[in-house]
């Protein structure tokens, strides 16, 4: 009977895999711990270019218009898309700027968006702003089951797409969502200055499909998706992309710096030199990119450890074998 | 109960799921296979639900029926025709019968024409302007190697230096294009080949692609590291010490 290898290199190689969770939880829970008893921790950011033109894109919608808001995300990605729909909700009602929501990708994804929605207001509510009263700044269309039908429906004519919805108006039941300040006035899809998609799925692709062209678009997508919708942006079919944590962080430091600010952490841009792009001061306090982006490098750097230790433990086996 | 007794109960149970779902990381047990079960009837029951409140009742129903008139709300007129859509929806259920079950392919059919018939317009919006891009200028215009700052220079300035191509915008060109040759000759000749140069291609199209597969691959790690960041952020921060110790 072969005896178990118990050397240095074979131990390095099958560390107990109980320990290695152990030691991600650690790597994962600390840090959090300490930011948000520390008042958060920044890290050193350049933002992205792609991040930088969706911001600026944002910025230069005047407000009182209405932007479309596709919310495709549960909460099986909180992690990041939850931190994506935060910054721009805190963008949009900072700027004054109403929004129609909508999914066509997951029947529960327009209550989550309400959840947060109301998340955000209570903490501006309690920082003593105005809150975004649902029906006069912002609407819910609810679930659309074909997402390429109902793009197709919304490339064509937007009362139509949306023709039959309704929304809850104050004191006055279900009513048509084209009654409401949100959507009054608005029939074509060229009214709208931007469709923003928040999404964990393909409806990204079903989007540029069918919208493309047509509308300014603006994307935030998962980290998973950001490779393959990196394209879409390199090929101006997008005016701005959020990718993942980095793109939330990327989002939350030009919040809080603004494009071509004074200071030692301000955000130079090229692009935009000339032109105003001011940070968002909605004195909401840090948001879920400054809270996990840190904390991501801990993570990072343990399975950069773990890799290198495993890459040890085999070359230590190795040479002991050619011994 | 009060919202915050209510609220402080929600976050609980949360917290009970993530730590069942977390259980199965140290084996299979029923704590998780509990809640793994209740996601899934959840999912169900929310969808079920959904299909009429969301899809069937405002996008068919009302359309069919129309409106009466109601305080602050005008009549609408019902349109009879919807009512075509349920006999052809219905036939989709034939799936079920083994005598019968070619019925099924009628919607079917339906939905693929639907579909087929818009994949040309859609093929190329979404390929086209990346075709127009993939059109670069590989030779530089100009000796100097970087774009400049155009801070502080007048409209017409800034279009002659954007219009210029710098050393260092052709070799990204460059680079951009040899993936693009080298990826797609990967793909086509997937036979064996004796030109050496068309090998050549193949086996670099083959490296760049897992170089972008090894990005997908990051990014992916990334992702799910942050999706246990933010199972964290739940359970220590908005359960533990927001809910419980109330910091």
């Amino acid at each position: 009977m072969a005896t178990p290898d118990s050397s240095i290199g074979a131990k390095l190689q099958s560390l107990p895999r109980t320990l290695l969770y152990l030691i991600l939880l650690l790597a994962t829970s600390l840090p959090l711990i300490y930011g948000e008893l520390a008042g958060g921790v920044s890290v050193p950011n350049q933002p992205l270019g792609a991040a930088v033109d969706f911001y600026a894109a944002l910025m230069k919608i005047p407000p009182g218009k209405t932007v479309l808001l596709e919310t495709d995300w549960t909460n099986s990605t909180r992690g990041e898309n939850g931190g994506e729909f935060d910054a721009i909700l805190r963008i949009l009602m900072a700027r004054g700027i109403k929004f129609a929501v909508f999914s066509t990708a997951d029947p529960q994804a327009p209550q989550v968006a309400m959840d947060d929605i109301a998340t955000i207001n209570a903490l501006r509510v309690q920082k003593g702003q105005k809150a975004y009263v649902r029906w006069t700044d912002w609407v819910n269309l609810g679930y659309f089951p074909n997402s390429e039908g109902t793009l197709n429906a919304l490339a064509g004519n937007l009362a139509t797409a949306f023709n039959g919805k309704k929304d809850v108006k104050p004191g006055g039941g279900l009513v048509d969502v084209f009654e409401s300040p949100v959507l009054k006035g608005y029939t074509k899809l060229t009214d709208i200055p931007a469709v923003i998609l928040v999404t964990a799925s393909a409806t990204s692709t079903v989007m540029i499909e069918r919208l493309s062209g047509k509308v300014p678009l603006d994307f935030m997508v998962t980290g998973v998706m950001g490779p393959e919708t990196q394209v879409y942006y390199s090929s101006k079919q997008l005016e701005g992309l959020v990718i993942g944590l980095k793109g939330v962080y990327d989002l939350e430091t030009l919040m809080k710096q603004g494009l071509n600010g004074q200071g030692p952490d301000a955000v130079p841009s090229q692009k935009y030199a000339g032109l105003d792009v001011p940070p968002v001061n909605d004195n909401l306090g840090t948001g879920k990119g400054s809270a996990y982006y840190p904390t991501l490098h801990f993570a990072l750097a343990l399975l950069i450890l773990a890799v290198i230790v495993g890459n040890v433990g085999m070359l230590l086996t190795r040479k002991r074998t050619a011994q | 109960m009060s919202v915050e007794t209510y609220r402080f109960i929600k976050l609980t149970v949360g917290v009970l799921a993530t730590l069942g779902l977390y259980s199965a990381l140290y084996r299979e047990n029923k704590f998780y296979r509990f809640f793994e079960h209740v996601f899934l009837g959840l999912a169900v029951g929310y969808a079920v639900v959904a299909l009429w409140t969301e899809t069937l009742y405002d996008l068919w129903w009302t359309k069919m029926m129309g409106s009466t008139a109601a305080v602050g709300q005008v009549a609408t007129p019902g349109y009879w025709g919807w009512i075509v859509l349920l006999p052809i929806g219905l036939l989709g259920y034939f799936v079920f019968s083994s005598k019968n079950n070619w019925v099924s392919r009628i919607p079917i059919g339906i939905i693929l024409g639907l579909w087929s018939g818009q994949q040309l317009q859609v093929w190329f919006t979404r390929y086209g302007p990346q075709m127009v891009k993939q059109m670069v200028p590989l030779l530089p215009t100009t000796s100097e190697l970087f774009h400049p700052v155009t801070t502080g220079m007048t409209p017409a300035q800034v279009a002659t230096v954007d219009s210029t191509v710098y050393v260092s915008q052709a070799i990204t060109n460059i680079i951009v294009t040899v993936t693009f040759i080298s990826v797609l000759s990967y793909f086509l000749f997937s036979f064996d080949l004796k030109n050496r140069f068309l090998k050549n291609a193949t086996t670099l199209g083959r490296w760049l692609l897992m170089i972008g597969f090894g990005a997908i691959f990051g990014s992916t790690v990334m992702m799910r590291f942050t999706l246990l960041i933010d199972r964290m952020y739940f359970v220590w921060i908005e359960w533990l010490m927001k809910a419980i110790l109330h910091k």
